[in-house]
Order: structure tokens, then C-alpha cells, then sequence
């Protein structure tokens, strides 16, 4: 990674981040309705991170033991398991099921 | 089916986190810290340059796009495009919080440079300005330390920690994320629009470059929310008759 890259990279992101703050932001909280997308759009964005992050693999998708990590996980979470118990649980269960 | 008593309101799980779950939110970004600078280092970079790269890029995911692109044999620009689009999601979750945030230019400013997935979205679970500020400062601290110190683990130990993946590290993240969303999963609109998010990402993932089908799983929320309305107004008619 060269520096030219490191400045590219470093004023998309944070332009972005900014736009989306000091002009997005403000736009969804003048009506009520946009405000309610602004509450939302956590949820469904984290939920499609999660997704690649779980069954994708350089643009193709695949089901491995990520998706058995995360299975676990969501068990764990509609129990109301800790945070500390649902996160170790994910990471061992994909350990064990790679090691078979 | 046996289910745990629940408390009679509503209880948001995580929407105080315990000082346990802010040890657990630490551990997940010293997972990527690592992660993000022992990549880094094999693909060549210097440790200076990764040092500055964690600081000044502040994210991880365009990081790793552009790697993957290169790695792949893509031009500079193609790899700095594809970083620029998986950062979109930053922009989005910027946007969420800066529809709630307090005011203050130099404060906003900060907010904004510091907006991830788990600050933002536990954050955004409070209604009140000045507690979105309150648990966005403290998720992004607990973050924060986790990170460095395991960017400074990735470079000073690199592949002596050997294959994480083998360690199951790489499910760390995805799992801490669901429980971050996990008190929205339990409402009605919370859980169509992660639902519908997840899906768009499905379907797009296998016909579209990086970043776009993650950046495209935002319209989840715009699905929700039309759903949602015509859901409430059918319910306050059942409601008034």
C-alpha cells in the first residue's frame, strides 16, 4: 500500500463519514418518517456486514463453518445470552468445525 | 417451548452494555486490529505505512477491499474505487447518528470520523441526544484501545500467532454484530429491515463487485419502513373498530 493509496483511501472514507453526518444526518431528522429510516438503517446495513462477512468468499457464496459460527451465535443471542458467551461460543464452534 | 421469564418492558438487550460487554467489544476490534495489520505486512506494506494506514483510513474493510484487489492482480485505481465503495456503509452510519447527535460542529466532526458498526448501532438505540452521545463515547473507546493494541500485537508478533482462522477469530466479528443488532431483531421493523438487508446482500453478492451489495442492503430500512407504515395503519384500524 503505497502513500498515494493511504491518501486516497483516507479522504473517500472520511469524506463520506462526513457528508453522511453534517447533510444525510440533518435531512433525515427534519420528518419524522426519515427519522424512523435514521433508527433503522443501523440494523439493516450491520445485517448485510454480517452476511459478507459470514457466507461470502471473493464474490461467490459459500456456506462453511462461519455459518455454523453464526448459527450458534443467533441462538445465543435470541436466548439473551452475554455478549462475552455469544461471541466465544461463534469463534470455538467454527474452530472445531474447521478442525474436523 | 421453555423460555427465560422476560422482563415485563421491553429490554433492549445491550442498550446499557456492561463493563463485561465492553471487554467483549474491545476483543472483537483487537481480532480485526490484527487481523487488518497482518495483512498489511504480507502484502509488502511497511510498518510505518500500517501504522499510519490504521490511523488515518480509520477502517478496516477498505483496507482489506483494496488488498483483495490488488492481490487479485487489479489496477491502483480499481483497488482505491473498490475502497471508497465498502466504505459507503460508514457513510450511512454516519448519517444515521448525525440524525440524533447534539449539536457542536467540532464534536459532529469527531462523531463522525469515529463511526463504526457497533458504536453507531448501539448508540442509535437510545432516543435521547444526550444518551446516543454517551454510549457512541463509550463503545468508541472500548473499541478504540482494542484496536490499537491489536494492531501493535499484529505487527510486533505477525504470523507467530499463526492461523487465526483456525482459532475461529474470523467468526468473532459477524457474531459480535448480531448481538449489537440483537434488541432491534426483536421488533417488528427492526427485524424486516436486517431481514430484508441480509437478503438484498444474499442475491447481490454473486452479480455485483465489493461494497455494493452491502451499500445496497441499506434499502432493507427503506423496505421496512413502507412495510411498516401500512402494517401500523392496518393495526390503528384494527385498534379504533
Amino acid at each position: 500500500m503505497t502513500w498515494t493509496v493511504i491518501i486516497a483511501l483516507t479522504i473517500g472514507v472520511a469524506t463520506q463519514r462526513l457528508v453522511g453526518m453534517f447533510l444525510a444526518g440533518p435531512l433525515l431528522a427534519r420528518r419524522p418518517v426519515l427519522a424512523r429510516l435514521a433508527d433503522l438503517l443501523p440494523a439493516a446495513v450491520v445485517a448485510g456486514v454480517i452476511v459478507q462477512l459470514t457466507v461470502a468468499e471473493a464474490g461467490r457464496l459459500v456456506l462453511d463453518a462461519r455459518a455454523a459460527g453464526l448459527a450458534v451465535a443467533g441462538l445465543l443471542v435470541w436466548r439473551r445470552a452475554p455478549l462475552g458467551v455469544v461471541v466465544v461460543a461463534a469463534a470455538v464452534v467454527t474452530a472445531v468445525i474447521r478442525a474436523l | 417451548m421453555p423460555t427465560t421469564p422476560e422482563p415485563a418492558q421491553s429490554d433492549p438487550q445491550l442498550s446499557e452494555p456492561s463493563r463485561a460487554d465492553y471487554l467483549t467489544l474491545a476483543f472483537a476490534y483487537f481480532a480485526v486490529g490484527v487481523t487488518v495489520s497482518v495483512a498489511l505486512l504480507d502484502a509488502g506494506t511497511s510498518i510505518t505505512r500500517t501504522l499510519v494506514s490504521a490511523l488515518v483510513i480509520y477502517a478496516a474493510t477498505p483496507q482489506l477491499a483494496f488488498l483483495a484487489v490488488q492481490a487479485a492482480g487489479g489496477s491502483t485505481v480499481v483497488g482505491v474505487l473498490s475502497g471508497w465503495l465498502v466504505a459507503s456503509r460508514f457513510g450511512i452510519l454516519a448519517s444515521s447518528l448525525g440524525a440524533r447527535y447534539p449539536d457542536g460542529r467540532l464534536e459532529r466532526t469527531a462523531a463522525a470520523i469515529n463511526s463504526f458498526d457497533p458504536n453507531v448501532a448501539l448508540a442509535m438505540q437510545h432516543e435521547r441526544p444526550a444518551d446516543v452521545r454517551r454510549i457512541f463515547w463509550l463503545v468508541t473507546a472500548a473499541l478504540m484501545v482494542g484496536w490499537w493494541i491489536g494492531t501493535g500485537v499484529g505487527i510486533v508478533l505477525g504470523n507467530v500467532l499463526g492461523d487465526s482462522e483456525a482459532l475461529g477469530l474470523d467468526a468473532v466479528f459477524p457474531a459480535i454484530l448480531l448481538a449489537i443488532i440483537g434488541s432491534s431483531l426483536r421488533r417488528r421493523d427492526g427485524l424486516t429491515a436486517a431481514v430484508a438487508g441480509a437478503c438484498i446482500c444474499i442475491v447481490l453478492i454473486p452479480v455485483t463487485p465489493g461494497g455494493v451489495p452491502i451499500l445496497a442492503s441499506a434499502l432493507g430500512a427503506v423496505l421496512a419502513l413502507a412495510f411498516g407504515a401500512s402494517a401500523a395503519t392496518g393495526e390503528s384500524k384494527e385498534a379504533t373498530s
